[in-house]
């Protein structure tokens, strides 16, 4: 505004109407102040964090190492005599699908009942779901605080929202609050390296194995023996059978 | 146009001086205010900061179908309207448009689409998601205040 037609129509600063014009200014600009500094300090601390979403380099790890480190999580009686094993990456669909779908009758036929043990190991497949590793990060500072299934399975059921996100670790912290985790601890754990070894060693075990994709099923009832199996209800019920009869 | 609203001299022949619009200064602030809101949940929606939401389910609300009006996310179209109703504000409090009918309809015009959206919004929070979401909540109150700061622009429109 020229200071002129300002005067002209409002009077000089030093009237009433340009006294109301001054504090008016002077009131938005305090809060574009505020408003910028809020948004901008949640944008720029969240992209400066240095929060890890890829994959490490493990040097000097044998297989033994890389199995011991590769941990899963494990579901039902540690001591049941047939152990299912998912690998799977929490960005990819058909994982989505096989947790909404298969899952509850997995544990409705095998683990609840005490005849197997299901253990989730991760594979994140970055370079199709840039999402993948840091959700397996992230279900994993939740395991610290013992929460992985619950996590596990807010991360299957959210898959459509985090999945498109640019970076989801704001999500991954809002699923954290809403299952009551302590968000301090959680939001350390997420924005760091935390676990990137672990998710890395299972990443890499997996590979070892060849691993067609994800999910993919194992069955097997001791040490080394193991059967591939179909990604549905029946393959797992034909694994079983056929490890129980021996044929693991 | 009447002789207060013009600046023109008084009878004792000096001008006479009129505040700026008021009402305007009030939807100016508040707009600022409800931008910065659409703008942070703007931000959430395109994953570049957490929701901060205390007791509410604000990731229920914007997870829902109703979170985007096609591809693009609800809170873009918030920021588009606040930041319009604040610069029209801006702009009518220029000396040469203190007096202007169509800025004021303007803005009048676009709090009423912006309170009538914020009122279906909540309304599906209430019916239909059930669930809150406290920026959401806050969105829709500046909304309402604006529309309720830019009530004057009628008389004004009709005086002149």
């Amino acid at each position: 505004m020229s200071k002129k037609n300002r005067d002209r129509k409002y009077g000089s600063a030093e009237s009433k109407g340009g006294n109301e014009l001054k504090t008016f200014y002077w009131v938005i600009a305090a809060v574009a102040i505020v408003g910028i500094g809020i948004v901008g300090y949640s944008v720029g601390s969240k992209a400066m964090s240095p929060t890890v979403s890829a994959p490490i380099v493990l040097q000097g790890i044998d297989d033994t190492k890389l199995l011991e480190m590769a941990n899963p999580r494990v579901k039902g009686d540690p001591n049941a005599p047939i152990t299912i094993m998912e690998f799977a990456d929490f960005q990819c669909p058909a994982c989505g699908g096989f947790f909404a779908e298969v899952t509850p009758q997995i544990e409705a036929e095998f683990i609840n009942t005490g005849k197997a043990k299901f253990l989730f190991y991760d594979f994140p497949l970055v370079q199709v779901h840039p999402n993948a590793f840091l959700a397996a990060r992230a279900a994993r500072c939740a395991d610290d605080q013992g929460q992985f299934w619950p996590f596990h399975d807010t991360l299957y059921r959210t898959q459509g929202r985090w999945s498109t996100l640019q970076n989801p670790a704001g999500d991954f912290e809002d699923y954290a609050e809403q299952l009551g985790l302590d968000t301090g601890d959680f939001t350390d754990c997420l924005r760091s390296d935390r676990h990137a070894d672990v998710i890395s060693a299972s990443l890499e075990l997996g590979t070892k194995l060849q691993l067609p994709g994800t999910p993919t099923i194992m069955v097997g009832s001791g040490p080394g023996m193991r059967r591939r199996v179909a990604s549905t209800i029946e393959g797992i019920r034909e694994g079983v059978a056929a490890v129980q009869t021996g044929g693991g | 146009m009447t002789s207060e609203d013009s600046g023109d001299p008084d009878d004792s022949g000096h001008p006479r001086l009129q505040p700026p619009p008021r009402n305007r200064m009030v939807v100016a602030v508040l707009a600022l205010i409800g931008l910065f809101i659409a703008l942070y949940l703007l931000s959430y929606a395109l994953g570049l900061v957490p929701l901060l939401c205390g007791v509410s389910s604000c990731e229920t609300v914007q997870m829902s179908e109703w979170a985007k009006v096609g591809p693009v996310p609800v809170p873009a179209l918030g920021v588009l309207g606040y930041a319009s109703i604040l610069g029209l504000a801006m702009l009518g409090l220029q000396p040469a448009f203190a007096d202007s009918r169509a800025i004021g309809l303007l803005i009048f015009g676009l709090a009423a689409v912006g309170v009538a959206y914020s009122a279906f919004l909540t309304y599906l929070e209430a019916a239909v998601i059930d669930a809150w979401c406290i920026w959401c909540i806050a969105s829709a109150v500046v909304m309402t205040l604006v529309f309720l700061a830019s009530l004057p622009e009628l008389r004004r429109g009709a005086r002149t």
